[in-house]
């Protein structure tokens, strides 16, 4: 009797305790929130926002290596001479956008296709869908080192390949006409992120809607740009914008395949290489942070230009109409 | 129990060895012991060189402790850049001309001459072409190690391939023209390009370099004395480029050739087509025969085998002769340099490990015999038991008389690309060898007048 009578006062206590954390934590939900995402924004404020203000500030003087103190302040100088006198400005654009222009469409189109595939109901599907992706996990430097190798005029699988079957060899790697070809192949390489967000889009399209179409006598291409094409659009847009960011910042590749120069006649020095030579070739680290912001521009203003174009293309459901 | 005792033991072990091994020198030391980081790329094979050179320096000095930060060749750039600027620089920095010529300027490290007087350094126990590569405005920044000569103006050359070809295998081509010739005669085509290759005379990365080299074996120059004035677009400049331009596509079949047969390919890691016996002529510098020993070590000591040659000159030009050049090459001319922001203990303790590389004979000097290739101190290159380490170790001394030192500097970096991108604009036939050459010395001489009036500026 005692003993039950402990029992509950026990139980009593706990349910004490437990409520009144509850009602605490319900207080504070929103303290306990910020406390949750503090260490993301403050990595946020230190390695991103700070670092940025001071490179925006740096391209605005002619700091360089070994100046101490205050860096001289020198306004506008930088961007002019970026303008009108920096030839490799207009180069490295040209090569970047040339390798944006195909790269990021077709790495999306490979992408979409491939999870479309990976979208089947097939036995041992899981398989494959790892398959696919470990291409992905492989590190950027040590997936560009075997495609050197696959490159290879003389002696790589893909000119091997193409003489099995009676095509002129590449030279993929020495001929400029080649050069921005290459790294658009290798960057189809890396696909598996964007296709598992397709893939994940992809599981999230209802059924009902391809039941529907099927009753109403739609083929499998009618239900692909009917459906699956209009429902996908939001991941597409998303995609597209990561690809973009990406596509402009493509470096690592081209360092290691062509080395600072950016290969015969540049044809592959594309803008962050040109970004990094100032800065650490020619220890011009004012400019170089110019050039770097400039290309903030770019992106910042291409972006705000894809979501403002957005709504004109992109399908988020009925939302609108729930709202009206 | 017996686990854990067994732990116990072991740390107690390891404790006992590291006592006994870095206190050594804490033993011997009278004072505080000064910890100095050497940032340098002394990798592979030469890094239990660099101990044991390290080691032989804290046995007579116990006081400094020296912390080898050997780094990797990739990202070369970023990491010495971000290391000399930053607050707490390595202790000491080994560093190209070039670099050394930005530090210089930029205030990153100190002149040195006040140690070398201090300490009663001899600085003529060097070449003078060395030791004067390290001066920059009339101050010293670093001791060399190893030689910025012999870069450029020795190759080897493959006694077989010549003696199958017809030709004389004790003769090696001596000009542009006998090169020419044997290189016509050894090379094979193949439907992927080259398979066998006499040899290449332009550059595999950076051009620029190559078109130098061959320039003053055609009695041209790269720049005045001062460095003001860029003379390579001479005519004897205009006709080396012609004929590097003529040699690449009439005997290697264009310049993607080249590049197909030497790609992915290192000399240093023992897979170039040297060491398959299908390059006749190869251009070198002395840290290939170190690493020739260590890949193929019979090869190596086999000298009916292989050979070393001068750079052949132009045959056409009564005033050329074999010639090398010095201090050009961006990787060259090494100097072991002290930063400024440092303690002068700190700087002096550098000083003295500087002096160590560069003139004791247990420094640089046994460095660079173990690795059979020359030293910028005559004294050490007299040691008659190199002839036993390099076969072919009298043309290597003639390679290096040879060899003339070019001006550069601190804008050097961005020079070199614009001649580098002029060259291969000839290569690849955008512009003829005359409009190329042209149209980069007007962009070059802009940049370096806008050099020199900012630094004229700065110093009047």
């Amino acid at each position: 009797m005692a003993q039950a009578s402990l029992k509950a006062k026990h139980t009593q206590s706990d349910v004490t305790w437990k409520t009144r954390l509850q009602e605490w934590w319900f207080r504070n939900r929103a303290l306990i929130g910020f406390a949750f995402i503090f260490p993301w924004f403050a990595g946020f404020i230190i390695f991103d926002l700070l670092p940025f203000v001071y490179n925006l500030y740096l391209s605005f003087t002619d700091y360089q290596i070994g100046t101490r103190g205050v860096p001289p302040w020198i306004g506008f100088e930088n961007y002019i001479e970026i303008f009108t006198d920096d030839k490799l400005f207009g180069k490295s654009m040209y090569n970047t956008v040339y390798y944006l222009g195909f790269s990021v469409p077709l790495r999306l189109i490979f992408a979409f296709l491939i999870a479309l595939i990976l979208n089947l109901r097939v036995r041992g599907m899981e398989l494959y869908r790892t398959l696919f992706y470990v291409p992905s996990v492989v590190p950027l430097v040590a997936a560009t080192v075997i495609f050197a190798g696959f490159l290879n005029t003389r002696y790589g699988f893909l000119n091997q390949f193409l003489v099995l079957i009676g095509a002129t060899p590449v030279r993929w790697l020495s001929s400029p006409d080649a050069i921005k070809p290459s790294l658009i192949l290798l960057s189809l390489w890396g696909f598996g992120g964007q296709m598992i967000i397709f893939l994940a889009g992809l599981q999230s399209i209802p059924d009902d809607l391809y039941e529907a179409a099927a009753i109403d006598g739609g083929t499998g291409w009618h239900r692909l740009i009917y459906i699956t094409v209009p429902l996908m659009t939001p991941t597409i847009f998303f995609n597209l914008l990561l690809g973009l960011i990406g596509g402009f910042q493509i470096f690592e590749q081209v360092f290691i395949l062509l080395d600072t120069n950016g290969g015969p006649l540049q044809a592959g020095l594309v803008y962050m290489l040109h970004v990094y030579n100032k800065a650490f070739r020619d220890f011009e680290f004012g400019y170089s942070a110019a050039l770097s912001v400039i290309l903030f521009l770019i992106i910042f203003v291409l972006t705000l230009m894809l979501v403002y174009t957005s709504n004109r293309w992109v399908f988020y459901g009925d939302a609108q109409d729930d709202e009206t | 129990m017996k686990v854990s005792r067994l732990i116990g033991l072991a740390i107690a072990v390891m404790m006992l060895l590291s006592l006994g091994l870095a206190p050594t020198l804490a033993q011997d030391c009278d004072g505080e012991v000064i910890e100095l980081e050497f940032m340098n790329w002394w990798g592979a094979a030469r890094e239990a060189l660099m101990d044991t050179l390290i080691g032989h320096f804290q046995e007579e000095n116990p006081c400094i402790r020296i912390i080898n930060q050997v780094q990797p060749w990739d990202n070369r750039a970023e990491l010495l850049a971000t290391a000399a600027a930053s607050s707490n620089p390595p202790g000491i920095i080994m560093s190209t001309r070039p670099e050394t010529y930005h530090f210089a300027i930029s205030g990153l490290i100190i002149p040195i001459d006040s140690f070398v007087e201090a300490h009663g350094t001899d600085l003529s126990v060097f070449y003078d072409g060395e030791i004067g590569l390290q001066y920059w405005n009339g101050e010293l920044y670093g001791l060399p190690m190893p030689t910025a000569g012999g870069l450029t103006s020795l190759y080897i050359y493959n006694k077989d391939m010549l003696r199958d070809a017809g030709f004389d295998p004790e003769a090696p081509p001596k000009t542009w023209q006998e090169l020419e010739e044997m290189s016509a005669a050894i090379t094979v085509a193949d439907p992927m390009g080259v398979d066998v290759m006499g040899t290449q005379v332009i550059g595999i990365t950076g051009g620029d370099a190559a078109f130098v080299s061959w320039l003053y074996t055609n009695n041209g120059r790269y720049a005045s004395d001062d460095g003001r004035t860029l003379l390579f677009n001479s005519p004897e400049g205009i006709e080396t480029l012609e004929w590097m331009v003529n040699f690449t596509n009439n005997i290697n079949g264009g310049v993607e050739n080249v590049a197909d047969f030497f790609q992915d390919t290192a000399f240093a890691q023992g897979d170039h087509p040297w060491y398959e016996d299908k390059l006749a002529f190869l251009r070198i510098n002395t840290s290939f025969y170190g690493h020739y020993n260590v890949n193929d070590p019979e090869g190596y000591a086999d000298t009916s085998h292989w050979g070393t040659m001068l750079r052949p000159y132009n045959g056409d030009n009564p005033n050329a002769t074999h010639a090398g050049t010095t201090g050009y090459n961006y990787s060259g001319a090494w100097a072991y340099t002290i930063p400024a922001v440092h303690p002068p203990e700190k700087q002096e303790a550098a000083f003295k490990f500087a002096e160590f590389i560069g003139v004791h004979p247990l420094g640089g000097c046994a460095f660079l015999f173990a690795q059979s290739r020359p030293s910028p101190v005559k004294a050490c290159n007299e040691n008659p038991a190199y002839y036993e380490v390099n076969p072919t170790w009298s043309v290597v001394l003639e390679g290096l008389a040879t060899d003339v030192a070019v001006s550069i500097t601190p804008v050097q970096g961005q020079l070199a690309e614009i001649l580098a991108n002029a060259v291969e604009e000839a290569l690849f036939g955008v512009k003829s060898p005359a409009d190329a050459l042209n149209d980069a010395h007007e962009e070059m001489q802009a940049l370096l007048d806008e050099f020199w009036a900012e630094f004229d500026a700065d110093n009047m």
